[in-house]
């Protein structure tokens, strides 16, 4: 079903990934954490290697809980399945797209 | 312009009866345009579908007068400003239950008292372009009333802006700040809708059904903790909110009465805007709960005795004859009756340092009042991490989360919520529109969605404006700047300027 209107409604996602020129959205979810309500989200350049993604933006965030052990987070998924993602890896290269979910655990 | 009015014999003195001053104001002040189409006169009433055979089949049930209007609300006017002089000349602030009561007459202030006069400037959109003379007036009566509540509000919350932090810049706020985005998106998605999915959304689902549960926890929570100007301003609505719930069941009656076609819009309507307006009200619940230093009653106690026994109880059974069932999504509401406080609090604890009120770890006597209330959950799923954070709070620190939240496309909250059932898992549910991915916190909203993903896809969720650099710049500190939140708005209680204020002003008192 489609938005009833008086004239042809069509407009574009406040999101779409041209507004974030060279970077995208990527949240990302520390599993079984409730010390945390929700997921976070990122502003991420698509060509940043995962690994410095994770050690850069992700761990910063995830040390809001003082119990954070860095060498513990494993785990990755992307959505619902596994992430295979080597360090190297860009974000674009290991498949993570706008908007993507990336869930880890750290326990 | 031709009248086709036929006038009652007016006497040079007395006034006419009531009910016949009624039908002239209502009724006879209607015409047949004779140089412009109807469809040019009222251009709104069509291209949703409904259909409307007979304009007078609306009945007013308050047959209003404009003086009987003026002559009431001006009375109850000069109660409540009686009542504000003299709280504010005896310092009557002073006698609050504590200062972080006021957070949430903040989140009134800053959340509701905007959507009074969003909705006095839509029943006056109203009042012009719907096509009976009876439903234009009490479009307009309510236009008024609307404006009215919004008046009083300021005027009796500003006297807590001389003493108190997080008051000054509530309409600014209301456009910008992220959490202030979930009643004022909910309102500009009814207000963008056609006139009749406007009264369904906001004269039935928000004003009745679940009126009780969006306004009355706030009026009882200062009836609790001696806010008495904020109680007498509900006072002073409630006859006019009595008015508004009768009306919006007679607007929901008339269209159903009008045609048959009429039934499967309205239910559809029923079912998105019970799920977006229970969704703000998930906002009441985490304050209902969490920031009264005096509980009343329990999200879930209120949601029992004001949705469940009042609502499905009793105003759908009548409704079945129509046709109408119980909303979509009601029975993932009630299962959420455990859940929703805890987790809405939850997210308004990890991110007061970007909110204009600051929040609190409960105190072990708040605990145990939790602990009983939600003997279901509590213990299981939410005190240990509260007593967590009370651990690090020990040693001096303070969890906020350091980044911003993953938000829902329609409700505009974090995806904070869990799987009905499944305290322990959170709810992520994802639509793909147009090769874009979104995110939904709920069936419920990502049922909202799918029906009409054309309009939730300009959504402007305010993590990603803040990412985007909409938002008065990269940092924290540009983006509180942008929100017109000051410093010291925000962030922690027990070490706000409020508290310490508090403390300052009963040094000495007898405890």
């Amino acid at each position: 079903m489609s938005v009833k209107a008086r004239y042809d409604y069509d407009f574009p996602s406040a999101d779409r990934i041209e507004n974030f020129g060279a970077d995208q959205l990527v949240y990302v979810l520390w599993e079984g954490n409730p010390l945390f309500c929700s997921a976070a989200a990122f502003r991420v350049p698509r060509a940043m290697p995962f690994g410095e993604f994770v050690t850069a933006m992700v761990h910063p965030w995830a040390a809001s809980d003082p119990d954070f052990d860095p060498g513990a987070i494993g785990g990755w998924r992307l959505f619902d399945e596994p992430l295979i993602a080597e360090p190297t890896m860009t974000m674009e290269g290991a498949g993570i797209g706008h908007k993507a979910l990336l869930r880890f655990t750290a326990r | 312009m031709t009248h086709t009015v036929s006038r009652a014999p007016v006497t040079a003195r007395g006034k006419l009866p009531l009910k016949e001053r009624y039908a002239l104001l209502t009724r006879d002040l209607g015409w047949e345009p004779s140089y412009v189409g109807k469809e040019r006169l009222f251009p709104y009433t069509t291209y949703e579908g409904i259909k409307i055979h007979d304009w007078d089949g609306w009945q007013d049930p308050f047959r209003l007068t404009v003086d009987a209007y003026f002559k009431y609300q001006a009375e109850k006017d000069r109660r409540l400003y009686a009542v504000l002089d003299s709280f504010a000349q005896g310092q009557g602030h002073l006698t609050l239950s504590d200062a972080s009561y006021l957070n949430s007459i903040k989140l009134f202030i800053q959340g509701i008292t905007p959507l009074e006069y969003a909705a006095h400037r839509h029943f006056a959109f109203l009042a012009r372009y719907l096509d009976g003379p009876a439903p234009r007036f009490a479009a307009l009566c309510q236009s008024v009333d609307e404006l009215r509540h919004c008046q009083t509000q300021v005027h009796t919350i500003s006297n807590y802006n001389k003493f108190y932090g997080g008051f000054h810049s509530w309409s600014k706020m209301h456009d910008r700040v992220w959490y202030l985005a979930v009643p004022k998106s909910m309102f500009d998605d009814a207000m963008t809708a056609g006139p009749f999915e406007f009264l369904v959304s906001i004269s039935f689902s928000f004003e009745y059904l679940l009126t009780n549960l969006l306004f009355v926890p706030f009026m009882s929570g200062a009836s609790f903790n001696g806010d008495l100007p904020t109680m007498s301003f509900g006072f002073s609505a409630q006859s006019d909110e009595s008015r508004h719930m009768t009306l919006g069941l007679e607007a929901i009656k008339f269209l159903l009465e009008q045609d048959e076609g009429n039934v499967p819009l309205i239910q559809a309507w029923i079912d998105k805007w019970f799920w977006r307006a229970y969704r703000v009200s998930a906002l009441v619940a985490g304050m209902m709960d969490y920031m009264l230093p005096k509980p009343v009653m329990s999200w879930r106690e209120a949601f029992e005795l004001y949705f469940e026994d009042q609502m499905l109880g009793g105003l759908f059974p009548d409704l079945s004859f129509y046709g109408i069932d119980p909303p979509r999504h009601v029975e993932a509401a009630i299962a959420e009756k455990d859940t929703v406080s805890h987790e809405v609090y939850k997210i308004l604890h990890n991110f007061s340092f970007a909110a204009a009120f600051t929040t609190q770890t409960p105190s072990a006597g708040h605990l145990a009042w939790l602990s009983g209330q939600y003997p279901r959950t509590f213990d299981r799923y939410y005190r240990p991490v509260w007593d967590k954070h009370r651990r690090i709070e020990a040693a001096g620190g303070r969890v906020f989360f350091h980044g911003l939240p993953q938000l829902c496309q329609v409700c505009q909250l974090p995806l904070a919520f869990t799987e009905p059932g499944d305290p322990a898992t959170l709810s992520l549910r994802r639509s793909e529109f147009r090769g874009e991915t979104f995110h939904t916190c709920s069936d419920g909203c990502q049922w909202v969605f799918e029906r009409e993903p054309e309009k939730y896809v300009q959504a402007r969720l305010a993590v990603h404006q803040i990412l985007q650099g909409n938002c008065g710049g990269p940092a924290m500190a540009d983006v509180l700047d942008w929100y017109g939140i000051q410093p010291g708005d925000n962030g922690e209680y027990k070490d706000s300027p409020d508290a310490l204020s508090w403390a300052r002003w009963h040094e000495g008192s007898p405890a």
